[in-house]
């Protein structure tokens, strides 16, 4: 599994939405990604990635999109890989 | 009582931490156990308990003041790819004075000990077991000092209090998770901690229990043994007074 593939699974396993749904998907646009579902969905991306973010990065963490950037900047996540 | 669980112990070196250390691998836990510093005594303490009760034992060195160094423990746990199925906070400094003696400096150090601490190594082992379909278990020791007011420990008792209140909305925060989140409030312990205190002091704290005794660690051990347990797996958000009993 890429990077991006397993980055994208931990969004569908934390709200149960499939995967081109996910790439538009922003924080409480859902019932699912509520505050709850958000610690649901960082603790899937920590498994995923073997990282422990900080809290400023969980409260910026508001879309699919910033998530990657925040991955990418502060995590050295590559999502080419 | 606590066979095949692995529990994180902080603050496994003290009086009440090597009580901790011998009740819980006597029931059957499998222990990570945290000690700030080198401690050959401790570690060869820990190697005997973990032949003789057929569990392992892991001393983890690291300062729990020193958040880069908490967080590196917690990835190495997590690294391990186990199940955590139980947290004791049991690290904690008691500085005694009066409010007029008490510097700034001490105060922040209470609480950075007591309180922060914990609070960040919950932030992280939180997130560790959300992903545990069984939950866990969080027993955070408190103290009385905390609750009743105990003259000269205005700094240690505010700390204790404010771990306690942390630990009731913890519990609501992360019952939905099967995370139950539990305090233990002790009374006078005989403990190393308490060396300082007089003779005639501790001889009046003896007196004002109904059970006209100090408090042994193994009792305070017990205890968190127990809501580490199953057989607590409806109690969340409590204190437990573990102090003889006390009007």
């Amino acid at each position: 599994m890429t990077n991006i593939e397993k980055y994208t699974q931990a969004f569908i396993d934390a709200f149960s939405v499939d995967a081109e749904a996910v790439k538009t998907l922003k924080f409480q646009q859902i019932p699912a990604w509520d505050s709850v579902g958000h610690m649901g969905l960082i603790a899937q991306l920590e498994e995923q990635f073997g990282i422990m973010m900080e809290p400023d990065d969980i409260v910026d963490l508001s879309s699919y999109d910033k998530g990657k950037e925040i991955l990418v900047s502060k995590y050295n996540v590559d999502f080419n890989a | 009582m606590l066979k095949n669980k692995n529990i994180i112990l902080i603050g496994a070196n003290g009086g009440m931490g090597r009580a901790m250390t011998r009740v819980f691998a006597q029931s059957g836990a499998n222990i990570w156990a945290n000690i700030s510093h080198e401690n050959s005594e401790y570690i060869e303490y820990a190697q005997k308990l973990s032949e003789d009760c057929g569990v392992w034992i892991k001393p983890l060195v690291f300062d729990i003041t020193n958040f880069e160094a908490v967080k590196a423990a917690i990835m190495s746990i997590r690294s391990e790819r186990l199940s955590v199925d139980g947290l004791v906070n049991n690290a904690g400094i008691l500085r005694e004075g009066m409010l007029q003696m008490i510097s700034m400096a001490e105060a922040r150090r209470v609480f950075e000990v007591n309180f922060f601490s914990p609070f960040y190594i919950m932030q992280l082992m939180s997130r560790l077991m959300i992903r545990q379909p069984q939950g866990a278990s969080i027993v955070n020791i408190s103290s009385r000092a905390g609750f009743d007011g105990v003259e000269g420990e205005t700094i240690y008792g505010a700390s204790k209090a404010a771990l306690a209140a942390m630990s009731k909305s913890l519990a609501k925060e992360l019952g939905r998770f099967k995370i139950r989140v539990n305090c233990i409030a002790p009374g006078v312990t005989e403990t190393p901690l308490i060396s300082g205190m007089s003779d005639e002091v501790l001889e009046q704290d003896k007196a004002s229990t109904y059970l006209r005794r100090l408090g042994k660690a193994e009792d305070v051990a017990n205890a968190a043994a127990f809501l580490l347990s199953d057989a607590a797996e409806y109690i969340t958000g409590q204190v437990i007074r573990v102090d003889g009993g006390r009007n």
